[in-house]
């Protein structure tokens, strides 16, 4: 309502500047009657129409020339103060000034309209500009809807919301919270049923025209991808078409960023599959391989224990049995840590910290591998060794124990293996050291990756699992492993823990 | 003597496994009585106590926690639990329940006869009188005259140390767990104070252990509790 009175009030006072600016150049012109000639005072009439019709369109232009055609013949042309006109001169010229102005004043409108045109194309173009600036530059849906609904509260002053659909084609609320643009309190059964016609394929053009908002299908190359809902303004009102087309050009913009993002999580969700899948292949192949073998000891010793049983000798028969024993272990030792690090991996593992002294878990990790280590000298160097530390000791004694088997595993019989235990005001750190062959430079980063073996296939390969499931163990404590060859031969592997905090007191005892 | 052979009753639900256990047993004349589901078990317990029960935690019918926890309502009857997940909160939380002592599978069925003897004759023992003196090796314990000796001579304990170290020897070669160990010494109040036991073992250790980094006597059960080693030599 108010726009409306507001166009009329503006159309009355130019219309008013229609009439009032002749008599104005009337005024001007009436004291020089004497010097100009009539067709002078004509032409002065006609600036002034042509300068009406620049400015305020063919309308008041065309107010303005009846005017001055009345004011001339009234005050100018001779008889004065008379409409009519005695001199054939004047009214030659008079008519002339009428058709000068009638032409004049159209063209002068075309002008105007012609520039208002490029006036809005460029405002629409630069609207476009930036939204599709902004959209460029978006990956996430999230982000898309929300530049999409600030460019259209911006563009056509409307609240809007953008719903996409869920796995099961329902559609939902975005998962940003709302902002003050966006439009609130959605019916969502609504919205679903309009989706769903938009699918079946039902014509666009039956959009209900709800009571508070208008319903816009998103469709992309394939079909429905979501729902625009626009508020409606009141009282509810159609979009001229140009307000319409410039509105379905930015649907279509977000249609497609909305497309591209999708494409592209899909494209990014692919290469993740095929990563897991090397990923569990690899897996799948050391498992099978590191199983098979002692399985397949196992089987053959069994089932010629029980067909030959007699005809073996007692010392081949406990052979047999020792071997079978072994092998059991091995692939104890083997799902264990296969069973270890799939808990590491899939994150299940939460850290149980307590104050320990670094003393009781080296302790302890030794006395795990007592039967392993019986031949092979020990040598133990710990400063401070009462302090405590705040660690998860059930994991960090299976780094210990890992390094420690390796330590045994890759040096030479009866060569010591050297443990020592280094404690700063932020750091503790643990080194275990061999007298192996040490590691070669360039798998000194590769050593601690999953399934990684410096000799594939040896004799004492386990499935590459140990040193990954301490690299994942000292990093769930903030630590780092790492491995640095000794001058003097041999390997020494560190695994530093940073001291979060300082341990807690201890009353003194009474 | 069949009628004197101790009866074990076995709740382990894999075929194969009770079938190896039994087999074993029996030949370390035992009488075993193998079944499969918890329920079953908990009437042949009431019909008929056995001197020993062998419970796998992982039972198809019910949880292996709650059928101690109820057990131990109404009966001191010994347990040793078989764990299959190498998960040491099931096996504290067994213990705490009431459960006597664990085995986690895989194991040496070797293992198993040695702690179903040792559980026997703490049971008896208990029947008789508590030991007054614990000797391992070089270290010899009297609890009476609360005195302690390495290889002779006598080392001086702080009143915690000496009370910490009498209930592991009144439970020589079981472990006892964290909490069980809190309780008895500090209190219901300081089941949450794991350092305190940290340091006051590290002390105990550094006073009775030749080498602490190695120790013979004072065993940690990583995670689960402390077990005082009755063959420390």
């Amino acid at each position: 309502m108010k726009i409306m009175s507001r166009k009329v009030a503006i159309t009355c006072r130019n219309l008013l500047i229609g009439i009032l600016a002749p008599l104005a150049l009337t005024l001007m012109d009436w004291p020089m009657r004497e010097a100009l000639k009539p067709s002078n005072i004509l032409l002065v009439y006609l600036l002034g129409v042509f300068f009406l019709a620049l400015r305020l369109g063919l309308l008041v232009s065309f107010v303005a020339s009846i005017t001055s055609a009345a004011a001339f013949a009234f005050f100018f042309a001779p008889p004065i103060f008379s409409f009519a006109i005695a001199d054939q001169e004047n009214l030659i010229g008079l008519t002339v000034m009428l058709i000068v102005g009638a032409i004049t004043s159209q063209q002068a409108e075309d002008v105007i309209t012609q520039s208002r045109l490029a006036n809005q194309r460029e405002r629409r173009a630069s609207a476009l500009y930036h939204l599709s600036k902004e959209l460029a530059a978006a990956p996430l849906e999230n982000e898309i809807i929300e530049i999409g609904v600030r460019h259209i509260h911006a563009e056509f002053g409307s609240r809007s919301t953008i719903l996409l659909p869920d796995r099961n084609s329902r559609l939902t609320y975005p998962a940003n919270p709302p902002s003050a643009i966006s439009l609130r309190g959605t019916n969502l059964a609504t919205a679903n049923s309009v989706f769903q016609q938009a699918q079946s394929g039902s014509s666009p053009g039956n959009n209900p025209l709800q009571a508070t908002a208008f319903y816009l299908p998103l469709i992309g190359s394939t079909g429905p991808i979501g729902l625009l809902l626009l508020e409606q303004h009141v009282p509810p009102r159609i979009l001229p078409p140009e307000q319409r087309q410039l509105l379905d050009t930015f649907v279509n913009q977000i249609v497609h960023t909305l497309e591209r993002a999708r494409l592209a999580e899909q494209a990014r969700e692919a290469t993740l599959k095929i990563q897991a899948e090397t990923l569990r292949n690899s897996l799948l192949s050391s498992i099978s391989h590191d199983l098979r073998t002692p399985l397949a000891t196992i089987i053959g010793a069994a089932s010629t224990l029980d067909t030959d049983h007699d005809r073996l000798s007692s010392g081949a028969r406990q052979n047999l049995v020792q071997a079978i024993s072994e092998e059991a272990y091995r692939m104890s030792d083997l799902t264990t840590k296969i069973l270890q690090m799939a808990r590491l991996e899939a994150g299940e593992v939460v850290l149980n910290r307590q104050w320990y002294e670094p003393e009781e878990i080296v302790g302890s990790a030794l006395r795990r591998l007592e039967t392993k280590l019986k031949n092979r000298p020990v040598n133990i160097r710990m400063t401070d060794s009462q302090s405590l530390i705040n660690v998860d000791a059930v994991l960090l004694q299976q780094v210990m124990v890992n390094l420690l088997d390796n330590a045994d595993k890759y040096s030479p019989g009866g060569q010591p293996i050297d443990i020592s235990v280094d404690i700063t005001p932020a750091n503790i750190i643990f080194s275990i050291a061999d007298r192996g062959p040490g590691i070669p430079i360039e798998m000194q980063q590769k050593i601690f990756e999953k399934f990684f073996q410096i000799h594939a296939e040896s004799a004492q390969s386990g499935a590459g699992l140990g040193l990954s499931i301490c690299r994942a163990i000292v990093e769930a404590h903030q630590g780092e492993i790492w491995v640095n060859n000794r001058d003097e031969g041999g390997a020494v592997m560190q695994v530093r823990l940073p001291l979060l905090e300082p341990p807690p007191a201890i009353d003194p005892e009474d | 003597m069949p009628t004197t052979q101790p009866v074990l009753l076995l709740i382990e639900d894999d075929p194969q496994f009770r079938l190896l256990l039994t087999t074993t047993l029996e030949n370390q004349d035992f009488t075993v009585l193998p079944l499969t589901k918890g329920q079953e078990g908990l009437a042949a317990i009431r019909s008929r106590p056995p001197d020993l029960l062998i419970l796998d935690l992982g039972l198809p019918d019910l949880d292996g926690q709650d059928l101690i926890r109820g057990l131990r309502t109404w009966s001191d009857l010994p347990i040793i639990v078989l764990s299959a997940r190498n998960q040491e909160i099931d096996i504290t939380q067994a213990l705490d329940n009431g459960a006597d002592d664990y085995l986690t599978k895989p194991f040496n069925a070797g293992e198993l006869v040695s702690r179903i003897k040792a559980l026997l004759r703490r049971v008896s023992k208990s029947a008789d009188s508590d030991p007054d003196v614990f000797q391992t090796g070089e270290l010899k314990i009297e609890l009476a005259k609360r005195r302690v000796t390495v290889a002779e001579r006598e080392i001086h304990l702080t009143p915690i140390e000496f009370s910490l170290l009498s209930l592991l020897v009144l439970n020589a070669g079981f472990v006892v767990t964290h909490r069980q160990l809190l309780v008895k010494v500090w209190g219901a109040t300081h089941t949450e104070h794991h350092h305190y036991l940290r340091v006051y073992m590290g002390q105990l250790r550094h006073k009775l252990e030749a080498d602490p980094t190695r120790p013979r006597y004072l065993l940690t059960e990583t995670g689960v509790g402390y077990r005082l080693n009755p063959a420390g030599s």
